[in-house]
């Protein structure tokens, strides 16, 4: 048989298998030498993956432990339209479900996109009516999302978090780091279904979940705040207002509202004006509820007494500049008391003069204005005092009965508390304890400083008592129980340095029970449309949070 | 009587001739051994994948109830904002006011104190 092959064309095809097999022999030998690790690393790949495993972020609770905030996962609704043999009927079907019109459904179906996400997060009931449907090309990918049950309820103290699901304003800015968590990390084989083989290698460094937070605010005290706020606002078709409610006794923020507001879940509809906090961002000259305080700096200072008296004539001239009370009253023999009483400007500024700028001065950092109070927010405003460098010889007058001062409604809070409890400058917070794997750690309330003695603050209680019982605040009285308080009724600075005509700011900042004080309050409506009589709104607001509040904490009435 | 071996100096006689029926014994000793290490071999492998098929059956079982217990964790996640929505003071207040309940206007309070002193 082999007689036809000539001995050449054998050698030529030997030699042709044996170049044939030296170079299969080299390549196997190669892959299973240099190219080895490629190719198990290809291998590996196909079976191995690697995932981020997210830490749960932590829930927010007010101190009863009701949810204020918390993470749960939605699922997202996608889409493999090669999959989904009709759209045109698939886009009928989802659109009233989905609530979405279905031209845009069969638009995005008809995109030529080979996966897409119909809508992301969807409530559980509407997800669960897709999932009836039973469309062929549609799935399901949870996502977590931020839920927040009471709607826009303390919206300023929790913040938001954002689509990148960064904390932001609030707890949920200030506490991010805390709350987040730290991610975790899985490598698992997986099956060519996506099953992870049982088998096979698993690594797996677990997530560690964000801590929860248990906050000071009380959600009773927060509905009734907001809902007084809302009432006061309507009533006033003010801008703009912010309510606090603190217990004084520790700097422990009870209730924190601001108006405008927003909803923490549909941030992206909000208005951007809505997101600024006007309890703690926002600072405003506050007029006479300043007076408290410098009358508390004269009594601390032993330049006057509650009965010390001065002739008031109306008007006053310091630095040159006539300063007069409000309407242009002329109230002739006064005490300190009554000047609380009567809201006299003329009175505030008789006891500041005996006191001197740099006392003045000095109080008025020792009560906190100018600094940030160091509340656990974000985003806090300090407020302005001048350096008294820059004091013009009239400012003692003025500082006196707040004009020419900006201070934020938590400041003046914090200053009413610190007379409320006896001249203890608190640091205020809203964050009671925060939980974690290792347990419950609780914020110990931090006193700051004493701005001014036991006495001095026992006096002014008093004092204020008067001013509610007898005074200009008697519309925050209340049936058993004794109110120390004080209005304030601000001018608004315009831009080219003098003040706004006809628009103030009216406030109501007090304590009750003053025998007691378990809850200071402050009140602040801008630009009410009562104008001057914005006062009477503010201390309606304060008389009925103060009920409902007293109510709910169930404290016994010191009156008969 | 006495029964004669034969001696080792006689050569060839030396060596003890095979008997047939040894012979057939070693090959059935050998066959048996062997057939036992083979089934001994195919019973270790059945048992092998056997465990490792039960193995990841249980493991796919695992993650089945791995899934169960994430879904029911979200459920009830789910339900906890469901029950806070549900007892949010707001809500509570509106739904009263819409059956027609009202705010009380005053509460009256007792002092215990003198009530136990009468006592």
């Amino acid at each position: 048989m082999t007689e036809g092959i000539s001995r050449s064309r054998l050698r030529v095809l030997f030699a042709l298998f044996a170049v044939a097999t030296l170079l299969l022999s080299l390549r196997v030998g190669y892959w299973q030498t240099i190219g080895r690790a490629a190719l198990l690393e290809g291998a590996t790949d196909q079976i191995r993956s690697e995932l981020v495993v997210e830490a749960q972020r932590g829930v927010i609770r007010d101190r009863t432990g009701a949810i204020l905030a918390t993470t749960v996962d939605l699922r997202s609704l996608y889409a493999i339209p090669k999959r989904i043999p009709d759209h045109a009927a698939a886009a009928a079907k989802l659109a009233p479900v989905l609530a979405t019109p279905a031209a845009t459904i069969r638009a995005a179906l008809d995109s030529g996109a080979e996966w897409l996400y119909l809508k992301r997060r969807l409530p559980e009931p509407v997800a669960r009516a897709v999932d009836a449907l039973a469309i062929p090309g549609l799935g399901f990918e949870p996502e977590p999302k931020r839920l927040y049950p009471n709607d826009a309820l303390a919206a300023h103290v929790l913040g938001f978090v954002n689509d990148d699901g960064v904390g932001q304003y609030g707890v949920e800015g200030a506490y991010d780091k805390v709350l987040r968590g730290v991610p975790g990390r899985l490598v698992v084989e997986r099956d060519p279904k996506d099953r992870e083989l049982a088998l096979g290698l698993r690594t797996a460094v677990p997530a560690k979940n964000g801590a929860d937070l248990v906050l000071t605010i009380d959600l009773v005290v927060q509905t009734a705040a907001e809902q007084a706020l809302r009432r006061a606002i309507e009533r006033e078709k003010a801008p703009s207002g912010s309510i606090i409610v603190l217990d004084p006794r520790d700097g422990a923020i009870l209730a924190l509202a601001s108006w405008p507001t927003f909803d923490p879940s549909r941030v992206a509809a909000a208005d951007p004006l809505s997101l600024q906090d006007r309890a703690v961002s926002w600072t405003f000259e506050p007029g006479s509820t300043m007076k408290a305080v410098t009358i508390a700096a004269g009594i601390d200072k032993h330049v006057v007494t509650p009965t010390t008296t001065y002739e008031d004539k109306g008007c006053t001239v310091i630095g040159g500049r006539r300063l007069c009370n409000a309407q242009g009253k002329v109230y002739g023999t006064t005490t300190v008391t009554q000047i609380l009483e009567r809201s006299a400007n003329a009175g505030a500024v008789f006891v500041a003069s005996k006191l001197g700028q740099d006392p003045l001065y000095q109080y008025l950092r020792a009560f906190g204005f100018g600094d940030p109070t160091g509340i656990d927010l974000a985003a806090e405003a300090s407020g302005a005092v001048r350096p008294l460098a820059e004091w013009y010889p009239v400012d003692v007058g003025t500082v006196a009965y707040g004009q020419g001062i900006a201070v934020t409604p938590l400041q003046l809070a914090m200053a009413y508390a610190a007379i409320a409890n006896g001249g203890t400058l608190y640091r205020p917070y809203v964050v009671a304890a925060t939980r974690d794997a290792e347990g419950e750690h609780r914020t110990a309330p931090v006193a700051i400083r004493s701005p001014i003695g036991a006495d001095t603050a026992d006096t002014l209680r008093t004092m204020l008592v008067s001013t509610v019982d007898k005074g200009i605040a008697h519309g925050a009285s209340l049936p058993g129980y004794s109110v120390g308080g004080k209005t304030g009724t601000a001018q608004i600075p315009s831009d080219d340095g003098r003040y706004v005509d006809d628009a103030y700011i009216s406030s109501f900042a007090g304590f009750v029970p003053a025998s007691d004080p378990h809850f200071a309050v402050v009140v602040v409506l801008e630009r009410p449309q009562t104008k001057l009589l914005g006062t009477v709104t503010a201390m309606q607001t304060f008389h009925d949070l103060a009920t409902d509040v007293l109510r709910n904490a169930r404290v016994q009435p010191d009156r008969p | 009587m006495r029964r004669q071996f034969p001696s080792r100096s006689h050569g060839a006689h030396a060596v003890p001739r095979r008997r047939h029926g040894a012979g057939t014994t070693w090959e059935v000793r050998t066959f048996v051994v062997v057939s036992a290490a083979i089934c001994a071999v195919f019973l270790l492998t059945v048992l092998y994948l056997s465990q490792a098929t039960t193995v990841a059956t249980r493991g796919y079982e695992a993650q089945r109830l791995e899934q169960q217990r994430d879904e029911l964790r979200r459920q009830n996640a789910l339900l906890e904002v469901e029950s806070a929505r549900l007892d949010s003071p707001a809500r509570i207040e509106a739904e009263a006011r819409r059956i027609g309940l009202v705010r009380a206007a005053a509460v009256p309070v007792f002092q215990a104190e003198p009530i136990a002193a009468k006592r």
